[in-house]
């Protein structure tokens, strides 16, 4: 099977890992992608394993999905094995590019992987990527353990290479964070010599061609949804009841895992199940022979009826369109064992226990939010922007920074690069009534690169007036750390990159004012942005304003500036606490007293130029 | 053998899931558990799961863990209903004053819980100059030496030895000690 030439030891691997594993397993040599949770972990995986095996494998970060989409199905259009890889926002920017490659004939494999996170736990929505697959017509593989989802990068390769077409796998963030003992392979598949074949009516997208691509396209998916029906036996099966069936259950994904840990655990062997992995597109057969031979069944997915919607007849089925299984959220365990009870008469598993819910209440303890680390550059930026534009819109962006919200300095955000949309949206809607409102807008390096140039080069064009802050901590940081071009390093050995200078960026769009300030200079920082908010409705343009210091994550030497909060001068307002946000500095209820919790402060002084009554005071070495 | 493991984002939790990990491994024993990356590590509430055995999500569901690992005592509490009848926890504390909380105790005594606390951040100003990175090997420390899991302290000594980055053996040793001693000095 699948050429396989040796087996290794079994090692623990994180479920991206994993996936990593099998793209480097199957011969890969061009992969692109653009960080993102929880899906961050592959690429850096994936040049690690190449390092390894010694590959020649190209291993790189793009500036976003439509780029990275972009540019590994190129690399298939030579004749390569390639992929992308991203969260399931991140389709969204490469859909345009994935909706048209779906029609074409590809050389080489070309695999895409979209790491969906119900819950969610990092991320704007709660999108299911398979949907995404049946909008673009393509075949989509659904892992319910790390080891599986090595296992389908290989058959993923195959489909792809066979029908010539785009296939996706979409591992939910339980799988991608899953760690689990893997077993080991070597490579299996030889290298493919890039051969670019010039020929326009494959490779030119032009409604002709389309016309003629489409029926094609239509008649590949009925061929794999045979495929799917009669094979593909490892990824889609069934488990019998031992015992006549009380309850059949469909289950696709982690769901499948959770619900079979489940049954063992509740010793169920009356209950029967259909796992699918391949809900795209769905062997429609499969199912309903199952339906057909159960009374009741249960229908198990995340986190949209994909599975669902693909059945012609759903009186049987108890799933999402009769308020069986929840419209919405991630299908936890607690959740599950919920459902199954339910489907099958029994008592409902107990909720939380009355005493220890007293007991959290009287001990006040709540789940903690997350909040900027202490010592972040981003908090001093937004402090020094409010007291310089204290009457503004602030509209931002994703990243660490959107944690800006907790120092109440971020009004608005929609998806990555809307930063530098949004006020002109916003400056528009003041300037046609004849008033001014001052703006400033945060976005993070990354970010801007991702996708904030063209709002820029927008708003200079159209003359919008407002303030955007790039606040530039060397690093990708709300997604683990990943480079990006303003630091210029790639991925693998011996691969050098080189830097992309932001400020030349700004200045190239036409912005005329561009400033760069240290970030945890507070009083500087005030000074720079009133300056460029009176550059910008003077002039009626953007301008610019780069805050810079590196993340905490990169932990580079700086001063030591221990602090306190001097009990005297504190008056109790909680300024600090609301403005400014740090987790060191905490409010004493009894004392009615700020103060310095040095669990987490990392003595970097920001906070000394916070305190209207200047309580908060560096702690001298003879203290 | 169901672990849950949780703390505050930042506070280094995933090393001791990765040698629990290890040893089980080591032990020919499958092991499967579950990380959170991303926006929660941001200083939030984060919960891992580990499981060592023959299973297929890498979940814990509430009510079924044997070991609740906990580096911050609120989020001990919080998670509490993760143990079953009978389990137990390792939890590093800074205000002990809420273990006698009535309901609390209440709680424990109608699940046959038991809780070992240990003051982790004290330890560590008086023995490691308030370096709090260490409280994932004070905490696994703790587990030996309270006797809360099967693991001979002497495979967790090797295991932690063998994990630890150059730069940290020697003092990740050092305080795996210090939460052994705690129990058993
Ligand atoms: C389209 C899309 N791709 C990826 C992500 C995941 N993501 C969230 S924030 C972020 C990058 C943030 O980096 P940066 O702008 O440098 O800010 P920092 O976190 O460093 O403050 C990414 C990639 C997303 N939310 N949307
Ligand atoms: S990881 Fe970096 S950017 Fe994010 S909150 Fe921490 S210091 Fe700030
Ligand atoms: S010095 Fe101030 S701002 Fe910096 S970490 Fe400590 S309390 Fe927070």
């Amino acid at each position: 099977m699948r050429g396989v030439v040796g087996v290794r030891k079994r090692e623990i691997l994180l479920g991206n890992e994993a996936i990593a594993r099998g793209v480097v397993e199957a011969g890969c040599e061009v992969a692109s992608a653009y960080p993102g949770t929880p899906s961050s972990e592959i690429l850096p995986a994936i040049a690690r394993f190449a390092d390894e095996l010694g590959t020649k494998t190209a291993v790189e970060w793009a500036v976003n999905e439509k780029v990275a989409f972009e540019v590994a199905a190129a690399a298939a259009f030579a004749g390569k094995r390639s992929c992308a890889v991203m969260k399931q926002v991140g389709l969204n920017v490469a859909a345009d590019a994935l909706m048209s490659v779906a029609y074409f004939e590809l050389a080489g494999g070309f695999l895409v992987v979209v790491a969906d996170d119900p819950g969610p736990h990092s991320s704007q929505t709660e999108q299911d990527s398979r949907a995404f697959a049946h909008f673009a017509k393509i075949p989509c593989f659904d892992p319910a353990t790390a080891e599986e989802a090595r296992d389908m990068v290989a058959v993923a390769y195959d489909l792809s290479e066979k029908y010539h077409m785009p296939v996706m796998l979409r591992p939910t963030g339980r799988v991608d964070h899953a760690r689990q003992d893997v077993e080991l392979r070597e490579i299996a598949a030889p290298e493919r010599p890039a051969r670019f074949t010039k020929d326009v009516r494959r490779w030119v997208c032009l409604p002709a061609h389309v016309r003629l691509n489409h029926p094609q396209l239509n008649a590949k998916n009925d061929a794999i949804r045979e495929e799917f029906e009669t094979s593909f036996d490892a990824f889609t099966y069934e488990v019998p009841a031992k015992e006549k069936a009380k309850l059949g259950i469909v289950a696709s994904g982690v769901s499948f895992a959770i619900v079979s840990d489940l049954l063992a655990a509740w010793g169920r062997t009356d209950v029967a199940l259909l796992k699918i992995g391949t809900p795209v597109p769905l062997p429609v057969r499969r199912v309903e022979s199952f339906l057909a031979r159960h009374e009741k069944v249960l229908l198990l997915e995340e986190t949209y009826p994909v599975i669902e919607e693909q059945l012609r007849d759903r009186t049987k089925v108890l799933g999402r369109w009769n308020g069986a299984v929840p419209r919405e959220g991630e299908l936890l365990p607690e959740v599950i064992a919920g459902i199954v009870a339910r489907a099958l008469g029994e008592p409902l598993p107990e909720a939380v226990d009355p005493s220890l819910k007293a007991a959290l209440e009287e001990l006040q303890v709540k789940p903690r939010p997350p909040m900027l680390c202490p010592g972040c550059p981003h908090r001093a930026s937004f402090f020094a922007i409010r007291k310089a534009v204290p009457n503004g819109i602030y509209p931002s962006d994703i990243g660490c920074y959107t944690l800006g919200v907790n120092q109440k300095m971020v009004d608005s955000v929609i998806c990555m690069g809307a930063s530098v949309t949004q006020p002109s949206g916003f400056h528009l809607a003041y300037r046609v009534d004849g008033k001014e409102q001052p703006i400033v807008a945060t976005i993070g390096d990354s970010t801007f690169f991702h996708m904030g140039i063209p709002g820029l080069v927008n708003a200079v064009y159209n003359r919008h007036a407002f303030v955007l802050a790039i606040l530039d901590n060397s690093i990708t940081a709300m997604t683990g750390g990943q480079p990006n071009p303003a630091v210029g390093e790639k991925l693998r050995k011996g691969d050098p990159g080189r830097a992309v200078d932001i400020a030349g960026v700004v200045r190239g769009c036409g912005v005329s004012f561009v400033r760069t300030v240290e970030a945890y200079d507070i009083p500087t920082g005030i000074d720079v942005v009133k300056e460029a908010w009176e550059h910008a409705r003077r002039e009626k343009e953007p301008a610019v304003v780069l805050f810079r210091h590196p993340c905490m994550l990169l932990r580079c030497e700086q001063a030591k500036v221990p602090v306190r909060v001097d009990q005297e001068k504190c008056v109790g307002c909680r300024f600090c606490i609301n403005f400014f946000n740090c987790p060191a500095l905490r409010f004493d209820e009894e004392k009615k007293k700020a103060f310095v919790d040095d669990r987490f402060c990392v003595a970097c002084g920001v906070c000394r130029e916070v305190c209207p009554h200047g309580a908060i005071v560096p702690i001298r070495e003879e203290e | 053998m169901q672990y849950v493991v949780v703390g505050l984002g930042g506070q280094g939790i995933l090393f001791s899931s990765k040698v629990l990990g290890h040893i089980a491994l080591g032990r020919g024993m499958h092991v499967l558990g579950s990380e959170v990356h991303g926006m929660a590590q941001r200083g939030g509430s984060v919960v891992s799961h580990f499981k060592v055995g023959n299973y297929l999500s890498p979940l814990v569901r509430s009510g079924d863990a044997d070991i609740l690992l906990a580096f911050d005592q609120n989020e001990a509490f919080r998670n509490l209903q993760f143990l079953k009848k009978g389990g137990q926890a390792v939890l590093n504390v800074h205000a002990p004053e809420a273990l006698d909380n009535a309901h609390l105790r209440r709680f424990c005594d109608s699940r046959n819980l038991r809780l070992c606390a240990i003051p982790g951040y004290d330890i560590l100003r008086e023995h490691m100059g308030g370096r709090f990175l260490f409280l994932n090997v004070l905490i696994l420390g703790a587990m030996c030496g309270a006797g809360v899991s099967d693991i001979p302290m002497e495979q967790m000594r090797h295991a932690v030895a063998e994990l630890s980055p150059e730069k940290f053996r020697e003092a990740n040793c050092r305080v795996l000690e210090l939460g052994y001693g705690h129990f058993t000095a």
